[in-house]
């Protein structure tokens, strides 16, 4: 994941800053509680894409 | 309000994830309204730092962008993942080998109504016929708006109602459906800009009109470039046989010089953050 691309991404929905999780290779927003997927080194911003955190998920 | 508008998001995604593969064949328009973009912007003196490419498809525009502007860096955003895919495959293989790779592109899999960028970063948003897929325009508009650094430019190409308006015509005697999406008038775009509060917006139009053999071979460019209907109060299921044949009849009343014409009405526009 390009450090760069990080520095300027944002959830979609909320606007927070992101937490790249390189153990799953994803995008998490804390707020919404919803993991972004990276594929193929492109993050995939989309709402419908996104896994939805489970609530014992330690972010 | 008309609901029978809206465009079906997932279902875009869908007819553009399966376009990417032979979408720079048949995107003949989309490469003719860029390059007309690119000449308007000769009259333009302004050198961004960061562009956003939204709707950059294959990369056609970005790679045109990036020989205008040699240092800037690039952000493309699609909703298509297969559209990056494609857009990275032509760049040649040794352009990717770590000694000779500038990462000056990053690509975004993303919605333009929902962009997942920071406040204020982007020097200039490009967006070459996209913005008729999206549904909310104003919404579109307000998120490029805050994506953009004060005095940032925002440059657009986008279709009005009178494109396939032969088609329009010709399935209007046929059945109750919508064939094609809608389109938003250039007085409305203008004002849901300045709305939205960008200043000096220059707006324009033109009608640019492909010819065709057949009505077979048009409908198969506009599905080869994902454009085929996807407004929500389209028919689900075929139209029938004979519906086909009437509306193929139809259209023959349209033929000028052995060719079959298709509008596309082309607005230009830009403005100021």
């Amino acid at each position: 994941m390009d450090a760069k691309l990080l520095n300027i991404l944002v959830c979609p929905l909320c606007k927070a800053s992101l937490l790249y999780k390189k153990s799953g290779n994803e995008l998490i927003c804390r707020g919404d509680r919803l993991a972004f997927p990276i594929r193929d080194g492109i993050p995939v911003m989309l709402e419908d894409e996104a896994r939805i955190l489970m609530a014992d998920e330690e972010v | 309000m008309n609901y029978d508008h809206f465009i079906d998001k997932r279902q875009l995604r869908r007819s553009f994830e399966r376009a990417a593969a032979g979408y720079d064949q048949a995107a003949v328009l989309q490469h003719e309204v860029c390059n007309r973009m690119l000449s308007r912007l000769d009259y333009i003196k302004y050198i961004p730092d960061t562009l956003l490419d939204a709707g950059s498809g294959t990369g056609y525009g970005n790679r045109k962008l990036v020989m205008r502007y040699p240092s800037v860096r690039v952000i493309a955003i699609d909703i298509a993942m297969a559209m990056h895919s494609q857009a990275r495959s032509l760049i040649p293989w040794w352009k990717r080998l770590p000694p000779f790779y500038k990462s000056n592109i990053n690509y975004i899999c993303g919605d333009i109504e929902q962009l997942p960028l920071k406040d204020s970063g982007i020097g200039m948003v490009w967006s070459n016929l996209t913005l008729q897929w999206c549904d909310n325009i104003k919404q579109t508009f307000s998120e490029v708006r805050r994506v953009l650094k004060t005095d940032g430019l925002f440059m657009f190409s986008t279709l009005g109602p009178d494109t396939l308006k032969e088609f329009r015509q010709v399935f209007s005697g046929v059945d109750k459906y919508r064939h094609t999406n809608r389109f938003t008038d250039m007085h409305d775009i203008g004002d849901l800009l300045a709305h939205n509060g960008f200043s000096t917006p220059v707006m324009d139009m033109e009608y640019i009109t492909l010819t065709y053999d057949d009505v077979v071979s048009a409908m198969r460019d506009l599905k080869a470039i994902g454009a085929h209907n996807i407004a929500d109060g389209r028919q689900r299921g075929l139209t029938g046989k004979n519906g086909w044949r009437r509306a193929v009849e139809s259209y023959e009343t349209f033929r000028i010089e052995g060719k079959l014409p298709v509008t596309f009405e082309v607005i230009y526009g830009h403005a100021w953050k």
